[in-house]
């Protein structure tokens, strides 16, 4: 429950942050979350200003940059944009860090499912490419070519697909030997 | 491409997540009517590899690289509907769990990325495949990149005209149609050409065996 009202609560707070549009409001939100987040904020704030660095450097230098074109620029704007952008990061990465995903999702059993399943194929599948990355790099004796590259991308590519096939077949086996696909246990869809 | 969070209004996202949601739901029923009990395992384990898929490295001369999506292979291979699932799932995870993206831009990206770019992926791949095969895969690598960017190039070139303060100024993205088309566009109409064979190279080894 408690997780569900996380998700709730982050879906109304990210639509109150676009629908405000005073800084300061903005960065009274922010110190709230920040002091929401307790010993965690200066990770949680270093890992969002990471994220947010480039994106919104290029987008301020260049809405900046339209004053030696004459455009009607306001430092207004700049604070209002950067203000906001870091503040909904920054709630991003606090529920990501609060929250247990498969909790918040489980007003629908095939979703919440859906998400362990992928969850749980994510990790072997980004494994398995790093291993054919590495295995491929351990390999070469000189700096491929950009032909043998893009070979090497796709080759790792169609191993992955045979893999992802081979995954939901025994996946499939092993739900149906557990009783899931009975008749009353599909009565949901799996987005719903 | 992804839109970052907090440069959409919530005129344009929740109006995006109306119209997704209604493609959430065809898909859903689309795909239970053509896949059987497998589809569960089906779409977690695509969800998983459209993942994986996303950090595979696009090679550019010079030995540099970028992170290819993986929807035009996605979207010869499983049809339009199970990519925008799958995409849009990758899309939520990304956004929840990794705290990449975003939940105001998720819709607007699923229905880019997961349904603008596979069916232009799949129209492009069957207007040209009878005659060309390799051409149809490569138009829906290329489509499959520039067709989302394009759709994400106008939403975000609205932005201006449609939030905006009394004297004009912009409340969330500032550039309008004539700075995001050419900014986004050209450089994924060169990284689409990479898109493109990388959709010829997958699919191809693919049909071989």
């Amino acid at each position: 429950m408690k997780d569900r009202l996380l998700l709730l609560g982050y879906a109304i707070a990210v639509v109150a942050a676009t629908s405000v549009h005073n800084p300061w409001w903005l960065a009274g939100g922010l110190l709230v979350v920040a002091a929401l987040a307790g010993r965690q904020a200066p990770t949680i704030g270093w890992r969002a200003l990471r994220a947010v660095l480039f994106f919104n450097l290029v987008i301020s230098i260049g809405y900046a940059a339209g004053a030696l074109f004459g455009q009607a620029v306001s430092l207004d704007y700049l604070i209002l944009v950067n203000t906001r952008v870091y503040l909904l990061i920054f709630l991003t990465f606090s529920l990501a860090s609060k929250i247990d995903i498969l909790r918040a999702l489980s007003f629908s059993r095939n979703l919440s499912y859906l998400v362990t399943l992928v969850l749980s194929q994510i990790i072997p599948f980004r494994r398995l490419f790093e291993d054919l990355r590495l295995a491929a790099e351990s390999r070469r004796l000189r700096r491929l070519r950009l032909r043998e590259r893009y070979l090497q991308s796709a080759a790792a590519a169609v191993h992955l697909f045979d893999r992802a096939e081979h995954d939901a077949r025994e996946i499939a086996l092993a739900m149906r030997s557990r009783g899931f696909f009975q008749p009353e246990a599909t009565d949901n869809a799996p987005g719903d | 491409m992804h839109i970052p969070d907090g440069f959409l209004s919530p005129q344009t996202y929740l109006p995006a997540y109306a119209l997704a949601a209604g493609g959430w739901a065809y898909a859903t029923r689309e795909l239970r009517r053509r896949v059987d009990e497998t589809l569960l395992p089906r779409l977690a384990v695509l969800t998983a590899l459209a993942f994986v898929l996303m950090t595979v490295m696009l090679p550019l001369p010079g030995g540099t690289s970028v992170h290819a999506s993986g929807i035009g292979i996605l979207a010869v291979v499983f049809g339009p509907w199970l990519t925008f699932a799958v995409v849009s799932l990758v899309l939520l995870l990304q956004a929840l769990v990794l705290g990449a993206g975003g939940v105001t831009v998720l819709p607007v990206n699923a229905l880019a990325m997961g349904l603008g770019g596979s069916v232009a992926a799949c129209l492009g791949y069957r207007l040209l495949a009878p005659r060309w095969e390799r051409a149809g895969l490569f138009a829906a690598g290329w489509l499959a990149a520039v067709v989302p960017a394009a759709l994400v190039a106008v939403v975000l070139g609205l932005q201006p005209a449609i939030a905006h303060t009394s004297d004009g100024q912009p409340l969330f993205f500032p550039f309008g149609l004539s700075v995001t088309l050419p900014a986004v566009l050209i450089p994924h109409a060169i990284l689409g050409l990479g898109e493109g064979l990388l959709t010829v190279l997958v699919v191809s080894f693919l049909r071989r065996r």
